[in-house]
């Protein structure tokens, strides 16, 4: 399979979840690379060219930003990742139920999905759709 | 009019009325934290197994990738039995201890077989973070020298799965995880324990923190930074089921090493 359709950055400390989403997503011709905090995640950014991000909100800061705490680290790496990579599309996959945080990342034009309840298929359809630059019709 | 002295005490009792109130509160937020928490904890492997199954049912995916996804699917059970037998246990382990005595019946356990069959349990949790786990057959034979434990198995085995677990969790990437048999002396009055150890490179873990590790729902600082799900409650079931066997959780550490002991009186080893 040729993996044509870019690369998907899977950013989760929890890897058996990005493991079958890694599996899916390059049936459908994308190539992933993972990390495990914010600090590889932003590695994992400057050293490829990402077509998306898949990000966690609850997972280890990692050894730059040792003082955030690890409950909001996804935030703050949005946020990092919005002020250096403009316009790169991103997916949050968390099980966040703070209504007014999820809200505030739609405003930000992130793409939430709740782990756990959203279906495999659901994410990969949403994932592909930001990645290409279509709209997503979920 | 009030009295000076009446006043005072309607000061004195509004005070500890506030602070009551302020109590409560800070109990409520923090159960709903802990629920929240567990809820993260159980839906996490359920989510995974989901994901996975969905996976395998997809024709579009690789052969290859399905029999790592299987191999996710064990390891997610596992964790998810293990978590669901601790709560369960929680409230078990508080009616005995209040009790002090056991539900089941002990009976005699050989330590190294459970060292080795639960050290083959987490050695697939263990892989995925390149991590091994080793039981140091020797220090067994030379400690225990052939003798059984006394024991309720079932909660010894959940007590080492609980340090296993830990160990797995936050042990440092691509490390050995040992489980050794030794003796204790304890220095205050000189008893002698033999004990079951669980050693792993990892996080560094203050005194501060380590008087604390018992307490239900602690986890130290690093530990949450690192890996920010957790109940905090294997050590102190841990601590519970080794009460109930008149025994002892022993927590030493050396800069990023760990050494977890479950210690059994010796009138529990015949």
């Amino acid at each position: 399979m040729t993996k044509s359709n870019g690369i998907i950055l899977l950013v989760d400390d929890e890897p058996w979840l990005s493991e079958a989403l890694a599996a899916t997503l390059e049936s459908k011709g994308f190539s992933c690379v993972f990390a495990t905090d914010m600090t590889a995640g932003i590695k994992a950014l400057e050293e490829n060219s990402v077509a998306a991000l898949v990000t966690d909100i609850m997972m280890p800061p990692g050894s730059q930003f040792p003082h955030v705490n690890a409950n909001e680290v996804g935030f703050h790496f949005i946020d990092y990742v919005q002020k250096h990579w403009r316009g790169l599309p991103i997916v949050c996959l968390s099980v966040i139920g703070d209504h007014a945080k999820i809200h505030l990342l739609t405003r930000k034009g992130i793409r939430y999905l709740r782990k756990g309840e959203t279906p495999l298929s659901t994410a990969v359809e949403v994932i592909t759709a930001v990645a290409l630059g279509r709209k997503v019709r979920i | 009019m009030i009295e000076d002295g009446t006043k005072r005490q309607i000061d004195a009792l509004e005070a500890e009325n506030a602070a009551l109130k302020e109590e409560l509160e800070e109990s409520r937020r923090s159960t709903t934290q802990y629920l929240q928490n567990v809820a993260h904890q159980l839906t996490a492997p359920l989510g995974a197994i989901k994901w996975s199954i969905e996976a395998l049912k997809d024709e579009a995916v690789p052969i290859q990738r399905k029999g790592k996804l299987l191999s996710s699917i064990y390891s997610q059970g596992t964790i998810l039995v293990h978590l669901i037998k601790n709560f369960s246990l929680m409230s078990n382990l508080e009616a005995d201890h209040e009790l002090g005595q056991f539900r089941d019946k002990p009976e005699r356990v050989d330590p190294l077989r459970l060292a080795i069959n639960l050290a083959n349990d987490f050695q697939p949790q263990a892989a995925e973070g390149g991590k091994k786990i080793y039981v140091n057959e020797n220090s067994f034979k030379e400690i225990f020298d052939g003798t059984s434990i006394l024991v309720v198995k079932n909660l010894i085995a959940q007590a080492l799965s609980n340090l296993l677990e830990n160990a797995v969790k936050y042990s440092n990437l691509r490390t050995a995880i040992y489980i050794e048999a030794q003796e204790v002396k304890l220095p205050e009055d000189n008893e002698l324990f033999l004990a079951i150890s669980v050693r792993s490179i990892g996080i560094a873990i203050s005194s501060h923190e380590i008087k604390k590790l018992h307490n239900r729902g602690f986890r130290g600082s690093t530990a949450k930074q690192k890996i920010p799900a957790g109940t905090g409650i294997g050590l102190y079931i841990a601590k519970r089921i080794m009460d109930l066997h008149e025994g002892l959780v022993l927590v030493r550490t050396n800069g990023n090493e760990t050494i977890v002991l479950l210690c059994f009186p010796q009138s529990r080893v015949q």
